[in-house]
C-alpha cells in the first residue's frame, strides 16, 4: 500500500486551509442566498454591495451563503473585516446597504447600531451565547450552516470535512457500524427507527448489490430545514452518505430531492462534482479502493413519496405507491435491492459523531434520543427559523426562549407539531421534553421537524382540517381507510366549520379516524388522523362551540363569522376602510358612519386591518346573526 | 386539444431530443417527463405517446404518472403563472384570503387557466419563505405579505406594465453575468 | 417443496406448506375470510382493499391475512371486536363510494360485496357515512364487456390481469387519492385502445359490476325488476 486514506486527506487539507486563508485576510461581506434569504431580497442586497464597493474601489469580497435560521430578519449579511469580530446584520435594504459600506469597509465603524450579533468571542458586541436563543440551542448540524460557502469543498474541508471519511475508510466497516450503533442515533425523517439497526439489517442482507438514498422529499408544508441544510452545507450530508456506503458496502447512492427545490438541487450537484474533482466519491476513493459514487433524483412533487417503498416505486418511473411492509427496504428495496433510506438530517449526524466520538454525540440530549432536534419554528412567533436543540429541551423553553414568544400580545394557545402527520398540543403539555417518546405519548409526533405556533386567532377545528384537507390530497389513493376515510373525515370537518356540523358528528369523526389510523396500508393514512384526534382530545369544546352554537371562538372560520362596524367607534372623518375593501361592501351611511354591506363582504379581514388604532371600530362577531343583533340595538 | 400549426413538430422534436439524452428504460421516465415539460411548458398527448413508445412501455402508465404527481400539467399554463403558497404558516396568516381573491379577480378556480391565457392559478406547499407569509409566487418571483389589496395591485402590474417582465429579464441577465462563485439561479425555473 | 406447519385457525387446527399465505389457508380449508384484492398468483399482494383482517396471537393490532405468512404455532382468530370494527368500517366506506342499485348490477347474486355483507351481517347502507357523490361512467363501447368506474372497488384485480397475463397494457390507474381510478391511456373508450376490449379476461377477476359481460348484463336489463 502506497497512501494511505489519512495521508491523502491531510494533503487535501492543507491545501483547502490555506487556499480559504488567503481569501480571508480581505473583508469578506457574505450575503444568505438560501431561499428563504431570496424570497427577502437577498440578491438585491448582493448586487448593492456588488456596485457600492466597485463604485469606492474597494478590495472586497462578495459571497453567498446558505441560511443562519434566522429567517425572520432576512437579508441578513455577515460581514468579516480583519481586526473586527465578524459580524451579522439582518433587514438590509439599500441604504442600510451603502452605509454599511461607506462607514465600515470603506471607514472603520461597524455600525453597531444594526448589527444584530457578532459570531466571535469579543468585548464590544454581544455574541450569540448572550442571548436567551444561543444558550437553549446547540449546534450540531446547523452548525456551519449559513457560515460556509455552499459552493466551496475547500471551506468545508478546511474545517475538518471528509476527515471522518478518511478515518472510516482504514477502519473495518463492522467497526464503523458498531459505532453507529452505540451512538443510537435514531432517524430525522418521523418515525426515530435506529440508524445502526437499519445499516445492519441492510448489511447482513445476501444481495451483494446495495443502494444508500438520501430522503430529501420533505413534503410537510411547513418545513424547511432539509432544504437548508442542502442549500447551506450539501458537503456534511454526502460525507454522511459516504460512511454509510461504506459501512453497508454499496456503490451507488441517490438523493431524492423535490423538484420544487431548484436551488438545493443545483447546489447538491455542484457539491457532487466537487467531491468527485478530489477524489472523495466516485472510484478508489482517497485511494482506499473503495468506490461510491452519488445521483440526483428529483422528485416530482407528492407528499406520500416520502414513504420509503412509494420512493423507491417513483425512482423506478412508477407511481409513487406505497406497498405492505415487509419486505423492508433493507430487504427489497430500489430495483429490489437491499437499501438504506435516510433523511437527511440523519446523515448529518453520522460525520460529527465519527469524528467527535459516539460519547461526545451522546452528552447531547437524552438516553433514548440522543443528539440535537431541529425545527422549523414557524406561526405566530417572534423568532420564526431554523433552531437546532437539544433532545430533552421543553416544548415550552422551544417556544418561550428560543422563539421568544407569541407576538402583538396575544395569547398562546397550541403548537402544531410534525405537520400533517403530527398533532396540536395545549398549554398544559408544554412541559413535555422534546424526544421521540415523550411527542408520541401527548399524541404529537416528532415527524418531519415543522413546528407551527398558533395563537388565540386560530381555530382548532379549521387547523385539523387544514392538514386533513393535505393528506386527503395528497393520500395515493391505493387503500380503502386512506382514500375514503380521510374523504369522509374532510367532509364532516367541512361541515363543522361551516356550521353544519351534526349532533353525532364527533363521535363518527372519532371513530373513523382511530380506524383510519389502524387500518391504513402506510404511514400516511397511519398518521392523518393525529392532527384530528389530537385537536379532539384537547380542544374538544371548540368542537362543541362550532356545532352547538354555530361559533367560532377563535373567529376564524369565515362561515361562522361577520364583520360589523361599531357606529360608535366609527369616524366620520376616516374612510380606510371603504379603500380596504375588495368588494365594495363597505359603504358610507346617510349620516357619515360606514357599515358593510354583508351580501357583498368575503370576510378577508382588510377592512378589520385597514381601520386605524385610535377608532378600533371594526369587529368580528361569531355566531354571524350577532350582527343583526347589534343592528337592532343600535336602532332602538 | 387541437395543436395549432407546427406545435406539433415542436413536440415531436423536444420528445425526440430526449429520448436521445436519457437512458432508454423505465427508470428515466420521470426525469423525461421533467424534461418534454420544462421545454414545452406541459405533457401535450402526443408527446406522452412517443416517450411510451421508445420506452416500450404502455401509454396509459404515462399517463398515469403525469396524473399522479403534481408537477406534471396536461394543459399549457398562462403566461404568468400565479402559486399561492398553502404552507401551513402561510394558510394560517392569509393564504386562503389570497387564493381567493386571485380566483375572484382572474374568475378562475385553482388549478385553470384564464381564457386569454394571460394567468393561471395553482397551489404550491411551504416556499420556505414563512416569515413573509402569504407568500405568492408569481412565475418564480416571490411576493411577500399578499393582501386582497395587494393582490389587485400586482395584477395591474403584471397586466398592464411589461415592468416586471423587464425587472426579471434585469434579474437574469445580471446574475449570469455574476461573479463565477454564484452560480446563475434566477435564469432556471422549477418548471 | 418446503416443510408443512401447523397452525391454528378459529380454534381448528390445519396444516399448511410453511410460507403459505394465511388467506388462502384459511379459505382453502372452508375458513372465510373477506377479501376483494387478493390474487393468489401475485407476488407482492395489494393489500389495498383492507377487508381481510384477523388477529394473529402475539401481534399488537390486527394483520392483513393476504400479507401474513403462515408459520408453525401460528394462533389466528378471525373475529374479535377490534377486527370486526375495521372490516365493518371499510366495508362501510367502499360501499359508500359504490353505485349501488343491485337488482340492476349484472354482478347481482354473484358480487364479492353482496357476499361480504351476507357473511358478516352488513348492511349495504350505511347509517354513520354519507354517500360521496359520484361521476357517472360507462363505456359500453367494447363488443364484449362494460366498464362501469362508479361500481369499481379499486381491487386493482383486472390492472394485474392486464399486465401479469395478457400483458397487453391497456389498463392502468391514473390520478391519486380519491380520484384514483382505473382506466386507459387518456380516458380514451375500450373500443379504441390497442385491445379493443376483445379478450374479456380482466372482467373475468373483477369482483364487483365494474367490468360485466355484455350478454349477461342485457339479460338482466331488461328483467322488469324495479331497483
Ligand atoms: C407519508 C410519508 C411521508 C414521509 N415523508 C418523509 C420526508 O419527506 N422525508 C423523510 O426523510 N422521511 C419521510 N418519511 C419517512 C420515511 O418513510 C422514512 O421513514 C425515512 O426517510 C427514514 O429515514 P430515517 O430513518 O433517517 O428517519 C415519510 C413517511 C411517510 C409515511
Ligand atoms: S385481501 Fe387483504 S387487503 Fe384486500
Amino acid at each position: 500500500m502506497s497512501v494511505s486514506a489519512k495521508d491523502s486527506y491531510q494533503k487535501l487539507k492543507t491545501a483547502a486551509q490555506e487556499k480559504v486563508k488567503s481569501l480571508n485576510d480581505r473583508p469578506v461581506v457574505w450575503v444568505g442566498t438560501a431561499t428563504c434569504g431570496k424570497a427577502a431580497g437577498a440578491v438585491d442586497v448582493r448586487e448593492f454591495f456588488k456596485e457600492e464597493i466597485e463604485k469606492r474601489g474597494l478590495d472586497v469580497r462578495v459571497m453567498e451563503i446558505g441560511c443562519m435560521g434566522h429567517c425572520y430578519a432576512e437579508p441578513l449579511v455577515i460581514i468579516a473585516k480583519p481586526g473586527h469580530p465578524r459580524l451579522c446584520y439582518g433587514y438590509l435594504d439599500e441604504g442600510l446597504t451603502r452605509r454599511l459600506v461607506q462607514d465600515f469597509l470603506e471607514g472603520d465603524d461597524p455600525c453597531y447600531e444594526f448589527a444584530l450579533v457578532a459570531l466571535d468571542p469579543n468585548d464590544f458586541f454581544p455574541t450569540f451565547t448572550d442571548f436567551p436563543r444561543g444558550v437553549y440551542e446547540k449546534k450540531i448540524i446547523l452548525e456551519d450552516c449559513g457560515f460556509i460557502d455552499p459552493e466551496s469543498i475547500d471551506e468545508y474541508i478546511a474545517r475538518d470535512g471528509y476527515e471522518a471519511v478518511a478515518g472510516v475508510l482504514e477502519m473495518e466497516p463492522e467497526e464503523v457500524l458498531r459505532q453507529v450503533k452505540a451512538s443510537t442515533l435514531r432517524g430525522r425523517g418521523g418515525a426515530g427507527f435506529p440508524a445502526g439497526v437499519k445499516w445492519e439489517a441492510c448489511r447482513k442482507a445476501a444481495e451483494k448489490t446495495r443502494y444508500v438514498i438520501c430522503n430529501a422529499d420533505e413534503g410537510d408544508p411547513g418545513a424547511f430545514m432539509d432544504r437548508s441544510i442542502l442549500e447551506s452545507n450539501p458537503h456534511l450530508v454526502i460525507e454522511g452518505m459516504v460512511i454509510c456506503a461504506y459501512t453497508v458496502e454499496a456503490a451507488q447512492g441517490y438523493f431524492y430531492i423535490r423538484s420544487e427545490y431548484p436551488q438545493a438541487v443545483r447546489r447538491v450537484n455542484n457539491a457532487l462534482e466537487q467531491a468527485r474533482d478530489k477524489g472523495l466519491l466516485g472510484n478508489n476513493i482517497l485511494g482506499s479502493g473503495f468506490n461510491f459514487d452519488i445521483e440526483v433524483f428529483e422528485g416530482s412533487g407528492a407528499f406520500v413519496c416520502g414513504e420509503g417503498s412509494a420512493l423507491v416505486s417513483s425512482m423506478e418511473g412508477e407511481m409513487g405507491v406505497p406497498r405492505h411492509k415487509p419486505p423492508r427496504l433493507t430487504a427489497s428495496g430500489f430495483r429490489g435491492k437491499p437499501t438504506v433510506l435516510n433523511n437527511v438530517k440523519t446523515f448529518a449526524y453520522v460525520p460529527h459523531i465519527l469524528r467527535k466520538g459516539v460519547e461526545w454525540f451522546k452528552n447531547t440530549g437524552t438516553e433514548k434520543s440522543p443528539g440535537t432536534a431541529v425545527f422549523t419554528l414557524v406561526g405566530k412567533v417572534t423568532n420564526q427559523g431554523l433552531v437546532e436543540v437539544p433532545m430533552g429541551t421543553t416544548l415550552r423553553q422551544l417556544i418561550f426562549d428560543v422563539g421568544e414568544s407569541v407576538p402583538n400580545e396575544k395569547e398562546f394557545k397550541a403548537v402544531q407539531i410534525g405537520g400533517p402527520s403530527g398533532g396540536c398540543l395545549p398549554e398544559s403539555v408544554l412541559d413535555t421534553p422534546i424526544d421521540f417518546d415523550s411527542l408520541y405519548d401527548a399524541g404529537a409526533i416528532m415527524g418531519s421537524g415543522g413546528l407551527v405556533v398558533l395563537d388565540e386567532d386560530d381555530c382548532m377545528v379549521a387547523i385539523a382540517r387544514y392538514f386533513l384537507e393535505f393528506t386527503q390530497q395528497e393520500s395515493c389513493g391505493r387503500c380503502t381507510f386512506c382514500r375514503l376515510g380521510t374523504k369522509h373525515m374532510l367532509d364532516i370537518l367541512t361541515a363543522i366549520t361551516r356550521g353544519e356540523g351534526e349532533q353525532g358528528s364527533l363521535e363518527i369523526l372519532q371513530e373513523l379516524a382511530e380506524d383510519v389510523k389502524n387500518g391504513s396500508l402506510c404511514n400516511l393514512g397511519g398518521t392523518a388522523p393525529n392532527p384530528v384526534l389530537t385537536t379532539l382530545r384537547y380542544f374538544g369544546d371548540e368542537y362543541e362551540a362550532h356545532i352547538k352554537e354555530r361559533r367560532c371562538p377563535a373567529l376564524m372560520c369565515t362561515h361562522l363569522v361577520a364583520f360589523y362596524i361599531i357606529p360608535q367607534k366609527c369616524s366620520k372623518l376616516c374612510n380606510a376602510c371603504v379603500g380596504s375593501c375588495p368588494t365594495e361592501a363597505i359603504y358610507t351611511r346617510d349620516d357619515g358612519l360606514k357599515a358593510i354591506n354583508q351580501e357583498k363582504c368575503v370576510k378577508c379581514n382588510s377592512c378589520l386591518k385597514a381601520c386605524p388604532p385610535e377608532y378600533n371600530a371594526v369587529v368580528k362577531l361569531s355566531p354571524p346573526e350577532l350582527v343583526e343583533e347589534r343592528e337592532r340595538e343600535n336602532n332602538k | 386539444m387541437e395543436l395549432a400549426a407546427g406545435e406539433k413538430e415542436e413536440i415531436l422534436k423536444h420528445v425526440g431530443a430526449v429520448l436521445e439524452e436519457f437512458k432508454t428504460t423505465r427508470e428515466s421516465l420521470v426525469p423525461m417527463l421533467q424534461a418534454v415539460q420544462k421545454k414545452v411548458g406541459y405533457l401535450p398527448e402526443l408527446a406522452m405517446e412517443k416517450i411510451a413508445e421508445g420506452l416500450d412501455i404502455p401509454a396509459v402508465d404515462v399517463y398515469g404518472l403525469a396524473t399522479f404527481y403534481n408537477q406534471f400539467r396536461l394543459n399549457p399554463p398562462g403566461r404568468y403563472q400565479v402559486k399561492v403558497c398553502m404552507g401551513t404558516a402561510c394558510y394560517m396568516i392569509g393564504g386562503k384570503v389570497a387564493l381567493e381573491s386571485f380566483e375572484r379577480r382572474l374568475d378562475i378556480q385553482e388549478g385553470e387557466t384564464t381564457p386569454d391565457r394571460e394567468f393561471s392559478l395553482e397551489r404550491v406547499a411551504c416556499v420556505g419563505c414563512c416569515s413573509m407569509a402569504p407568500v405568492v409566487l408569481i412565475n418564480d418571483m416571490v411576493e411577500g405579505r399578499v393582501t386582497p389589496t395587494r393582490v389587485d395591485g400586482l395584477l395591474l402590474e403584471y397586466k398592464d406594465g411589461e415592468e416586471k417582465i423587464s425587472e426579471e429579464n434585469k434579474e437574469e441577465a445580471r446574475t449570469k453575468g455574476a461573479d463565477n462563485s454564484s452560480s446563475n439561479e434566477e435564469g432556471e425555473r422549477s418548471a | 417443496m418446503s416443510a408443512k406447519v401447523t397452525l391454528t385457525i378459529d380454534e381448528k387446527e390445519i396444516r399448511a406448506a410453511n410460507g403459505d399465505i394465511l388467506l388462502w389457508t384459511a379459505l382453502e380449508n372452508g375458513i372465510y375470510i373477506p377479501n376483494l384484492c387478493a390474487v393468489k398468483e401475485r407476488e407482492m399482494p395489494a393489500a389495498s382493499c383492507r377487508l381481510c383482517f384477523v388477529e394473529v396471537e402475539g401481534k399488537k393490532k390486527p394483520v392483513t391475512a393476504c400479507t401474513q405468512p403462515v408459520a408453525e404455532g401460528m394462533v389466528v382468530n378471525t373475529r374479535s371486536p377490534r377486527v370486526d370494527r375495521l372490516v365493518k368500517t371499510a366495508f362501510e366506506l367502499l360501499i359508500s363510494d359504490h353505485r349501488l342499485g343491485c337488482s340492476k348490477c349484472p354482478k347481482n347474486k354473484s358480487c364479492e360485496l353482496q357476499k361480504i355483507a351476507k357473511e358478516r351481517g352488513f348492511r349495504l347502507k350505511s347509517k354513520r357515512l354519507k354517500r360521496l357523490p359520484k361521476k357517472e361512467y360507462i363505456d359500453d363501447s367494447a363488443e364484449l364487456f362494460i366498464f362501469d368506474r362508479s361500481r369499481c372497488v379499486l381491487c386493482e384485480r383486472c390492472v394485474w390481469m392486464d399486465r401479469h397475463v395478457v400483458n397487453s397494457g391497456v389498463l392502468g390507474f391514473s390520478r391519486r387519492g380519491i380520484e384514483r381510478s382505473v382506466t386507459t391511456f387518456m380516458e380514451k373508450k375500450l373500443a379504441q385502445s390497442p385491445c379493443a376490449g376483445k379478450c374479456g379476461k380482466c372482467v373475468e377477476v373483477c369482483p364487483v359490476g365494474a367490468l360485466s359481460f355484455k350478454d349477461k348484463s342485457e339479460r338482466e336489463n331488461g328483467s322488469p325488476e324495479g331497483p
